[in-house]
């Protein structure tokens, strides 16, 4: 299936990374037409009329968003998630490593478009070689007058800032990424005030995913109409999709939303291994629940996958067949978002380490068959009542695929013993 | 008439009750009004919602969620159930998460019975834990500063502790560390946790994790008598509890609504506490035979004190006796005080026995007008070091309002906050006397900036702003004492003249109460010789301090916590004590003491009612004169030296309590790098510091950037090495000494 490439044409094929070769592909042209002939606030419009949702992973609307900055004379902040760390999802490095100017014109007409003069970006620890291409990138578009003072002759400047994060999932959450820019401990703030009220220094802030900002460009040379022409009425536009798990062609890839979710699994990632039989999907990243054959037909949309009980967030599908030991994967995920808990909430700190160690027990056999249904009980109940959505991102897919295949977290416990200590 | 700007309220229903709160008040506070609290760890009135226990969850219609109390603004019409069974389902849920790694060592932990986490487990937990694994092991005892102990375990990671000494003290060394499960708490710096504020922690903490090594397995709380009363320890007046078990104080807890202490203790008043029942204390008046003190009874002790009054009046005159107390008295026993030798015609009476020379500022203004003000300028020894809980407020002012912090002297705020630091009046920023309002926090030693800027203050003034003046001295009740009328007047001498005549051979009987001149007065080589010459000297006192060297008879008294009474704080508030402590059988109280002489001496007194109205309604006094020294001789002093207050500093009580061992100042001298490379010296280093034919000796010498350049710091009142041998701010020279000498100049510091 041939699908239209947006924020990836050229990528594997052109040498992006060389600023010539992005402006040979009209890049920057957007960010210079913008700053020269439109104001901000038709700019936030466009995003408004496109459609835009964050694609971060709480899918937010993005023109709405801006227009929450209060209009109070302060300075404000554009800040660029490039925190990338949810499990499955490779999709901002890709875009990271082989197209850095197209973020980089992304976060200049954002930070445009909401009235600020400084942006920031937040890079994974993890990311070195997609931060070395960023900072070569970020070198030339210095170069070309794109970033600094009095930009094409305006009286518009702009600055870049570029920061390193030193390997916590949770400083992608937006509010744990501002401690951190500003040198806290990275730990998510209480809200409100949201960060369009109070953000970065204080200050109103946006914080926008690589993807979002990536889209903006395109969207203000083909105009707003083209976006919101694609996808489905309330998920417009296209999304780039992680895909991996057990399918013979994982990696990136480009779809307009509501594309059918088995033409997403079967044609474009080019299916299962042969002799497999499809057991579930996990659509949206490690904190959505695992969907299964009957869900299939549905598209892969914010509304459709919500409506399934799961969710699109930062698009990255993980494919279970029937070789899956799904109380090994619940473990392994269990383990993960455990492990980054930041510790400031009581369920959240608690729960996941409890639940870690009670899978743990079971797959070392000493599981007691109560275990099974306390697994879900105990998820449930850490879940929705935590700071930020980390807490509560345990449930879904392990309440899922227990409600699923009981049998296999019995079998853990077949033999009925008594609870003992690992 | 002016017309309030009226504040919107808005009507909440919490539990079927309808309540009326203004707009913009939290739930959690709402919901006071109703009989039963909202559970809270983390969030607390003072330091805010953190939303991090969620124990505050709480269901509010037409939300999906359960709803955090403590983070929820109520609105007009919000119905909210604090007991439903949706809200039992979170509470049960947060507390079981609570108690899986928690260690419930609850029999030995000081913490139970007036735990938060026992009290909500009991309320709304369940019976057993569904946990199979073992607990998470986490460090126990943890050693964490001279104060406190913590125990990592039994921690709930709700932050107030944290959040205290960010918010609150500025200081900011307390942090989380590690992450999820395996977090604790610690030093940023690693380095121990010290702080002049440490103790609110252990209140704030709402389990065990946080104690008071001054407290540590010495009692249940049920088992303790509890008192409020007014702290002593300095003039700013806090309110406290003091907890009392078989006779002994074991500890002393903040009062959270007082409006004096904003609800905090410093450290000074929470845990000087050990000495009320010290062997050294004074059990009964003594008289000296040679070197030797021979205990007597009250009846001989008053009436010998008596017979020397009236014979030095009968023979030398009223001006040969001398007077001077007052500023650790009630106002009731200050005003007995002056009555009583007034009546004998004597007007050698004075408070002022240290370096304090006044107490009533010309324009009193309260804690709350303090910080408010937008301008604070802090003229010597800084209010950090003399009234702890007042540079809370100071903080308070410069980071939560931007109030604008400038220090005026050799001495910089050793506050945590930003501040201008200017040596001279002349350097203060002009545009500091722009704002509005505008406070001036004094020590009430050396009056000359006031007087310099009498003229400023006077535009100020007729410019319709608001200033206020604040003198933290060194006395609890020297405003007191002030207003009730121990100062000289018709001719009567100061205390600096008494000495100077006392010298001379001039004063016959001395009678002090509660000072000690030989360690504290600004000119210890006058006190010295004064104390000397003097025939007669009675002293009442706790301990046998540096001045009782001197004394003929001495008089055990009343400890703070064992007073009756009223005091004024420095703002000219007027504080009420209550006895939380039996003093020993044989002391009496100052009040007591001199009813017997007035007894003895055949004087008419006013009643106990008609003195404690006049307690209450203390006279307002026009600021006395401040006295005013020679300006430091200018020019190029190679090294000056400048006198420090220490909280913790002091002869008396702290020098008595064996648990306060660790936070004594030990006998330092601070010099800036550059100076002690230009004097040979290091850090260390044993030093004299000497004047003339005077010396400070046996130093140790600390080298810090935070010191003035051309100075040597030292510490005030120490007993062993009395800094008062020396002026503040005059010429010295430094003698490093030689490496074999320093056993001999500790052991000399040490005694
Ligand atoms: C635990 C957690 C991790 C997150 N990690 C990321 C991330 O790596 N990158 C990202 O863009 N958004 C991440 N988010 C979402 C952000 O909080 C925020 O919604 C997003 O950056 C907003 O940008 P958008 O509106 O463009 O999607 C995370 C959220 C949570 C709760
Ligand atoms: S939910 Fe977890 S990660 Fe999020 S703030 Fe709370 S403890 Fe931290
Ligand atoms: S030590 Fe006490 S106050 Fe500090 S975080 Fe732990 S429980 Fe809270
Ligand atoms: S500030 Fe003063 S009155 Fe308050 S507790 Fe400390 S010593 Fe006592
Ligand atoms: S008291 Fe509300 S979350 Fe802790």
């Amino acid at each position: 299936m041939q699908l239209e490439k947006i924020l990836t044409a050229g990528i594997g094929e052109l040498d992006l990374c060389d600023i010539a070769v992005y402006r040979e592909q009209g890049g920057y042209a957007q960010f210079e037409r913008a700053v020269k002939e439109l104001q901000p606030a038709a700019i936030v419009d466009i995003a408004a009329k496109s459609g835009l949702r964050g694609r971060g992973g709480a899918g937010f609307p993005t023109g709405r968003k801006w227009q929450f900055l209060p209009n109070n004379g302060r300075p404000r902040y554009m800040v660029c998630n490039c925190d990338e760390a949810e499990p499955g999802t490779f999709k901002d490095r890709m875009l990271l490593e082989y197209t850095p100017h197209q973020i980089i014109e992304g976060i200049l007409i954002g930070t445009y478009a909401i009235g600020s003069r400084h942006a920031y970006m937040y890079i994974r620890g993890e990311f070195k070689r997609g931060y070395e291409t960023f900072m070569k990138a970020l070198e030339q578009a210095r170069a070309a007058d794109y970033v600094g003072e009095r930009l094409f002759g305006s009286d518009y400047s702009v600055e870049l800032t570029v920061h390193r994060g030193a390997g916590a999932y949770i400083c992608g959450e937006e509010t744990a990424l501002l401690n951190s820019l500003e040198g806290k401990r990275g730990e998510p703030r209480l809200k409100p005030p949201f960060p369009a009220i109070k953000g970065l220094y204080g200050e109103p802030t946006v914080v926008n995913n690589v993807e979002t900002l990536g889209y903006l460009p395109h969207i203000l040379r083909r105009g707003p109409e083209w976006f919101a022409g694609v996808g489905t009425p309330k998920s417009t536009g296209y999304k780039i999709v992680s895909m991996s798990g057990h399918v013979q062609k994982p990696g990136n890839y480009e779809i307009p939303l509501g594309l059918p979710m088995r033409t997403l699994v079967y044609d474009i990632a080019g299916g299962l291994p042969p002799g497999r039989k499809f057991m579930g999907i996990q659509p949206g990243g490690g904190s959505s629940a695992c969907l299964f054959e009957e869900h299939l037909d549905l598209g892969y949309d914010y509304e459709a996958l919500a409506g399934a009980g799961s969710m699109l967030g930062s698009g990255a599908a993980v494919v279970f067949d029937d070789t899956t030991d799904f109380v090994k994967a619940a473990h392994s995920l269990v383990r993960f978002f455990a492990h980054e808990s930041c510790g400031q909430c009581t369920p959240c700190r608690e729960g996941g380490n409890w639940l870690e160690m009670t899978l743990e027990r079971m797959l070392h056999g000493r599981g007691v068959e109560s275990d099974v249904d306390m697994l879900v009980d105990v998820s449930h109940s850490m879940t929705g009542i935590n700071l930020c959505p980390l807490g509560d991102s345990i449930e879904p897919f392990l309440a899922s695929v227990v409600k699923r295949f009981p049998e296999q977290f019995y079998a853990y416990v077949r033999t009925p013993q008594t609870a003992v200590a690992v | 008439m002016t017309t309030q700007p009226s504040v919107k309220t808005v009507t909440v229903t919490v539990d079927g009750v309808s309540l009326s709160v203004p707009e913009g008040t939290l739930l959690v506070e709402a919901a006071k009004q109703i009989q039963e609290d909202i559970p809270v760890y983390c969030y607390h009135t003072k330091l805010g919602p953190a939303g991090l226990c969620r124990i505050c969850l709480v269901e509010i219609e037409k939300m999906p969620k359960l709803q955090i109390a403590c983070n929820t603004v109520v609105t007009d019409g919000m119905v909210v159930h604090t007991a439903s069974d949706k809200t039992m389902e979170g509470r049960r849920a947060v507390l079981e998460f609570l108690l899986l790694n928690h260690p419930l060592d609850c029999p030995i932990c000081d913490k139970g019975g007036e735990c938060d986490l026992q009290d909500f487990s009991m309320a709304y937990g369940q019976g057993a834990s569904r946990k199979v694994e073992a607990k998470v092991a986490k460090p126990k005892a943890v050693d964490l500063g001279p104060t406190i102990v913590l125990d990592e375990e039994r921690c709930i990671v709700c932050q107030r502790c944290v959040r205290f000494d960010d918010i609150i003290t500025q200081e900011r060394s307390l942090v989380v560390k590690d992450r999820g499960h395996r977090d604790i708490i610690a030093t940023s710096t690693e380095e121990p946790y010290v702080s002049d504020f440490s103790g609110n922690v252990t209140e704030l903490c709402p389990v065990g994790a946080l104690t008071s090594k001054t407290y540590r397995f010495k009692s249940r709380p049920w088992d303790l008598n509890r008192t409020k009363t007014t702290c002593t320890q300095c003039s700013v007046g806090c309110q406290l509890y003091v907890d009392e078990r078989y006779g002994d104080v074991l500890r002393t807890m903040s009062v959270a609504e007082d409006e004096t202490s904003d609800g905090w203790l410093c450290d000074r008043g929470r845990y000087n506490i050990g000495f009320y029942n010290d062997p050294q204390r004074i059990a009964s008046p003594l008289l000296r035979r040679g070197d030797e003190w021979e205990q007597i009874g009250w009846d001989d002790a008053v009436a010998l004190w008596a017979r020397q009054i009236r014979e030095a009046r009968d023979t030398t005159g009223p001006e040969s006796i001398g007077v001077i107390g007052g500023g650790r008295l009630l106002n009731e026993e200050a005003f007995l005080l002056q009555h009583l030798f007034r009546s004998l015609g004597v007007e050698n009476l004075d408070w002022r026995a240290g370096r304090q020379t006044v107490a009533t500022p010309v324009f009193s203004g309260t804690y709350e007008e303090l910080e408010a003000a937008q301008t604070i300028l802090v003229f010597g020894v800084p209010p950090s070091q003399t009234a702890p809980v007042m540079d809370l407020r100071i903080r308070k002012a410069v980071v939560q309002r931007g109030a604008r912090l400038v220090t005026v002297g050799p001495h910089s705020s050793g506050s945590s906050v930003t501040e201008t630091h200017v040596r001279r009046v002349a350097d203060i920023p002009s545009d500091a006397f722009d704002a509005e309002r505008i406070a001036v926090v004094f020590d009430g030693i050396d009056a000359t900036p006031m007087r310099d800027l009498h003229e400023r203050f006077a535009e100020l003034k007729r410019a319709g702003k608001s200033l206020i003046g604040f003198i933290p001295g060194e006395q609890p009740n020297a405003r007191g004492a002030e207003a009730m009328g121990m100062l000289p007047r018709d001719g009567g001498r100061g205390t600096r003249e008494v000495f100077s005549a006392a010298k001379d051979g001039g004063i016959r009987v001395l009678s002090l109460f509660g000072v000690n001149p030989a360690l504290r007065f600004a000119d210890g080589a006058l006190a010295t010789a004064a104390l000397e010459r003097t025939p007669f000297i009675v002293l009442s006192e706790l301990f046998l301090t540096d001045t009782a060297r001197f004394a003929s008879l001495v008089l055990p008294a009343h400890g703070p916590f064992e007073r009756d009474g009223h005091v004024l704080d420095m703002t000219g508030r007027v504080q009420r004590l209550f006895a939380a402590h039996a003093a020993p059988g044989g002391a009496l109280s100052d009040g007591e003491m001199l009813v017997a002489l007035a007894d003895a001496l055949d004087i008419e007194i006013p009643s106990p009612s008609a003195l404690t109205a006049r307690a209450r309604a203390p006279e307002k006094r026009a600021m006395p004169r401040g006295e005013i020294r020679a300006a430091a001789p200018g020019g190029e002093a190679a090294l000056r030296v400048i006198i420090r207050s220490d909280i913790f500093a002091g002869g008396g009580t702290v020098y008595h309590d064996e648990r306060l061992e660790e936070l004594r100042p030990r006998p330092i001298a601070t010099l800036h790098p550059r100076t002690a490379q230009a004097l040979g010296v290091a850090a260390g280093d044993l030093v004299d510091v000497i004047a003339g034919d005077r010396a400070l000796r046996g130093l140790i010498v600390r080298v810090a950037d935070a010191a003035s350049e051309g100075t040597i710091r030292v510490v005030d009142g120490l007993p062993g090495a009395p800094a008062n041998v020396l002026f503040d701010g005059e010429e010295v020279q430094v003698t490093k000494l030689e490496p074999a000498a320093p056993l001999a100049a500790a052991g000399a510091v040490a005694g």
